[in-house]
């Protein structure tokens, strides 16, 4: 902006390119010279210049760190979350290729409100919608498919561990809600378990990721440690704050029932 | 007919859906989001999976996608004018509820349109029925009753006499012959009633027809401009010859001309020297120092500053444009266009090809982003070039995610805990790098403390044996037994030369397994993807042994070459298998990486065509020059001008 403004005065002063020095004893002298009606139009260019940097700076501040980012992998019930948070109401989903974002008002005293925001799962999508929203995150939500956790368990830990080295990576790290959905199925994990086999695998996982052959521009830092070395890996050794709550998308009996999702809700209420 | 259609938004969220069977619809549509909008192969705008096809249509300005499925065995050609038409419909109808920012409206809003699709689909089911079925022409009105019988009659005698007259009738095509033979006394002409049929006609009649011949003469001739000219009503014409364009030559003495009448050049223009006017001089010269060849300037700044300068006073203009643009976007804003785009996705495409990427891929691929962003509502502060760079280098980095996890330390861990060894099978054309590296990732995983097998099974190439020897000896120099506890890390299973392959994998497995090796690393010998007995013979070594990781090898020179590779790679290892889910290539090895600056489109040539993970990347010849993807520096390369 201020470039332009110069600019704009250097062109008043009839030259182009050059040192800045003699335009500016020649803008003085215009300026004495001139009536006030050059200094008037200068001195509101200016005001309106600095309204809006003024403007887009506390625009900026407002919208960032109001996120609550929905992730995790394909399948994990994230949309349906997003709708019943929102609506109370059961809705089919597809498979998202986009992100929704939506205005959640926390039913805590101070009614204050969270921007949800719902990402796609997919393999080939999911990094780069992380990779935008994760500086306006506030929160960070990770869905897990309880029931079928058994199978996915490497996939879900190799998600985890992308999410956490990014998370720790922010100045001011987002707090950290591990759900596990879908418990309406019986053979559903529960939370505990879950808890447990995501620190094992995350062990073994930050010693092969740390392993790996670098990538093609070096330039790029040395991955960050998850956790203590030396120790097994504990989600209580983290930076961040992690808590694991079960949930119930669907509800327990069928679709139009209510869905539980309390523990989430006061979750959020916690941290609004 | 239709199984289902739906609609919904992009974010994921069910808006409205018709099911005319009682099968859920989620399960196809979710393969059809999967398989071609994510891929990036949404060029034409039709799916098959399993039973049903899938037709679909994305409306970018709202972000919703229109699906309509139905039986493969059916062909409802109502469907595509169907779906345009809900699409209009649906949009005109709930504008106020998508078009809004947030998710809530879509959620609260009811989209009751059971009714108007059913009255469309009725609609539209009836105009395809109500074209009634073409009756046949009566002989009376085809074209061949209207010749005369003898024109179509071909004779001996009429033929020469034909060829001499269109020798003198420069121009004159043989069909004009017939045409205005044709003309001359029709069966039946188009005015007179349609009963009569006989040849030889009333005068009066005649006379008519006379006048008729005579005015569609002329109007052919004026049509063609030949001046072809009919004297008698019979059938051989006497065209005329034609007049002003060439005189005909007239030979004199029978035949014998002289030198000076042939010689048609202008006298000046032989032998005397040329000059060239004046000003035309320092043109021709140019300006540049005249004797000394100059240096080549090699510095690549001079691409960039020319690539940044147009880009430069188009930015200054963006940011210009973008302030008014603001008060603009209060008024109205640009959706995007075919046409639009069309100029700007010549380029990219070019550009892609330039960067060496296959060129079907190349068109396929613009083809995606153009259907990704046809009738999207550009953003106040963008121009139509960057909003088409951002979408390609969306796709372009989403090609290269990988679709599966790729970490090789963590399934040999598994492996272990399994007490089998983990089995990888190298396989590619000739001279891409297989041997050296293989020596490579054996070196890495040696680093990580895993002891390795290397079975050459390439009994082929002279020296292939000897090249694996050399290498394991020096890997042993590296890791020895005694810092790992007396065990070898590194050893050669061969059998030396003409052997069978898959017989050698087999017995390097089993012996791995006795010896407690954590890794199976099997070479192969190269082969040309045409050659069918070698193709054969790899499909078997893979059907029998049953690896736990097919990595195919290719080199980043290759260009168009890579989709044929792997096509045809592909497709052998599923030919020849017995097996319901036959073991296809699962991932690529990129060699010879270091030897291309930034013309890194093989990458995306081979992800897309298999849509597998690039494990690793080969940067140089020595053991520590192995790398993994990072796909962002890969399409940063890709897009660079």
């Amino acid at each position: 902006m201020a470039s332009a403004d110069s600019r704009r005065m250097g062109n008043d002063g009839g030259g182009a390119g050059g040192a800045f020095q003699p335009y500016l004893d020649s803008l003085r002298q215009e300026l004495q010279q001139r009536d006030p009606t050059l200094v008037s139009v200068v001195v509101a260019l200016l005001a309106v210049l600095l309204t809006l940097v003024i403007w887009k700076f506390i625009r900026s501040r407002r919208s960032s760190q109001r996120a609550v980012l929905l992730v995790g992998l394909c399948d994990s019930g994230k949309t349906l979350l997003f709708v019943r948070l929102l609506t109370g109401l059961y809705r089919d989903t597809q498979t998202s290729i986009t992100d929704s974002s939506a205005l959640y008002r926390v039913n805590n005293s101070r009614g204050s409100n969270l921007t949800l925001i719902d990402l796609p799962g997919h393999e080939s999508l999911r990094l780069q919608f992380l990779e935008r929203f994760k500086a306006s995150a506030r929160a960070v939500v990770f869905v897990v498919d309880s029931a079928a956790f058994q199978r996915e368990v490497k996939d879900v830990a190799e998600f985890l561990y992308q999410v956490l080295i990014d998370s720790m990576s922010l100045k001011n790290a987002p707090s950290f809600l591990i759900v596990c959905n879908k418990q309406d199925i019986t053979m559903a994990k529960s939370a505990k378990l879950i808890q447990q086999q995501l620190e094992k695998e995350l062990n073994t996982l930050r010693v092969t990721r740390s392993a790996a052959p670098s990538t093609l521009d070096s330039s790029s830092a040395a991955p960050a440690q998850l956790g203590k070395k030396g120790k097994e890996f504990e989600f209580s050794q983290l930076p961040l704050k992690v808590e694991f709550v079960e949930c119930s998308a669907k509800g327990g009996r069928g679709d139009a029932s209510s869905a539980d999702i309390q523990d989430l809700e006061k979750w959020l209420a916690k941290i609004a | 007919m239709l199984d289902f259609f739906t609609i919904f938004s992009k974010g994921g969220l069910v808006l409205w859906c018709f099911q005319g069977v009682s099968d859920s619809c989620t399960g196809p549509v979710n393969a059809l989001i999967r398989s071609v909008l994510l891929q990036e192969r949404g060029g034409n705008n039709s799916f098959t999976h399993e039973a049903l096809t899938l037709k679909y249509k994305l409306d970018n300005q709202f972000e919703l996608v229109f699906v309509v499925g139905f039986q493969k065995i059916l062909t409802l050609t109502y469907v595509d004018k169907l779906i345009d038409d809900v699409h209009r419909l649906f949009r005109d109808k709930y504008r106020t509820e998508i078009q809004q920012q947030s998710a809530l409206s879509l959620l609260n809003g009811t989209f009751d349109f059971q009714n108007d699709f059913l009255r469309l689909l009725r609609e539209a089911e009836e105009s395809s029925k109500i074209r009634a079925p073409t009756t046949m022409k009566k002989f009376e009105d085809s074209e061949k009753a209207k010749k005369p019988v003898r024109s179509m009659i071909e004779t001996r005698g009429e033929k020469p006499k034909e060829k001499a007259k269109n020798k003198k009738n420069k121009g004159a095509k043989k069909e004009v012959k017939f045409l205005l033979t044709g003309f001359d006394v029709p069966l039946t002409a188009s005015k007179a009633a349609p009963a009569e049929k006989s040849v030889g006609a009333d005068n009066g009649v005649e006379l008519s027809k006379e006048e008729l011949i005579r005015r569609k003469r002329e109007e052919f001739i004026q049509k063609h401009g030949k001046a072809a000219d009919k004297s008698s009503k019979s059938s051989k014409s006497d065209a005329p010859k034609e007049k002003g364009k060439k005189a005909p030559r007239v030979w004199a003495l029978g035949g014998c001309a002289n030198k000076e009448d042939l010689d048609y050049s202008a006298p000046t223009t032989n032998g005397a020297p040329e000059v060239a006017p004046p000003e035309d001089i320092n043109l021709i010269r140019g300006t540049g120092p005249g004797g000394q060849l100059q240096d080549l300037d090699c510095s690549s700044s001079d691409d960039e500053g020319a690539a940044q300068n147009p880009t430069k006073p188009s930015a200054a203009k963006g940011t210009l444009g973008g302030m008014f643009g603001m008060l603009k976007g209060l008024v109205g804003s640009k959706s995007l266009s075919r046409e639009d785009m069309e100029s700007v996705l010549d380029k990219m495409r070019d550009h892609l090809i330039a960067k060496n990427v296959a060129a079907d891929i190349a068109v396929q691929l613009c083809e995606s982003v153009a259907n990704k962003l046809e009738g999207k509502v550009m953003g106040t502060f963008s121009t139509v070039t960057s909003t088409v760079k951002q979408a390609l280098q969306e796709s372009l980095v989403q090609i290269l995610q990988p679709q599966r996890r790729v970490d090789m330390l963590r399934d040999i861990m598994d492996a272990q805990r399994h007490q089998r060894p983990y089995v990888v099978t190298f396989c590619g054309v000739n001279g891409v790098g297989k041997s050296t590296n293989l020596a490579k990732i054996s070196f890495w995983l040696l680093e990580n403390g895993f002891s390795v097998l290397i079975a050459a099974c390439d009994t082929f190439r002279a020296g292939a044996v000897e090249q694996l020897r050399t290498h394991t000896r020096r890997l042993s120099a590296l890791h020895p037994p005694e810092s790992h506890g007396g065990r070898t890390m590194v050893q050669l299973f061969e059998k030396g030369y003409g052997k069978d392959a898959a017989g050698i994998a087999m017995e390097a497995i089993a012996f791995a397994r006795n010896q407690g090796f954590d890794v199976v690393l099997v070479d192969t010998a190269g082969r040309m993807q045409d050659n069918a007995p070698l193709m054969t013979a790899l499909a078997k070594l893979i059907t029998v042994n049953t690896p736990d990781l097919v990595l195919f090898v290719g080199e980043a020179l290759v260009g168009n070459e890579a989709v044929d590779q792997l096509v045809k790679f592909n497709r052998a290892l599923a030919d020849h298998s017995m097996a319901q889910t036959p073991r296809l290539i699962d991932g690529i090895v990129l060699t010879k990486f270091d030897t291309i600056d930034d013309k890194v489109g093989a990458a995306i040539s081979m992800t897309y065509i298999t849509s597998k993970p690039i494990v690793f990347v080969g940067t140089g010849q020595t053991y520590c020059d192995l790398r993994s993807l990072n796909a962002k520096a890969v399409v940063a390369a890709l897009m660079k001008a």
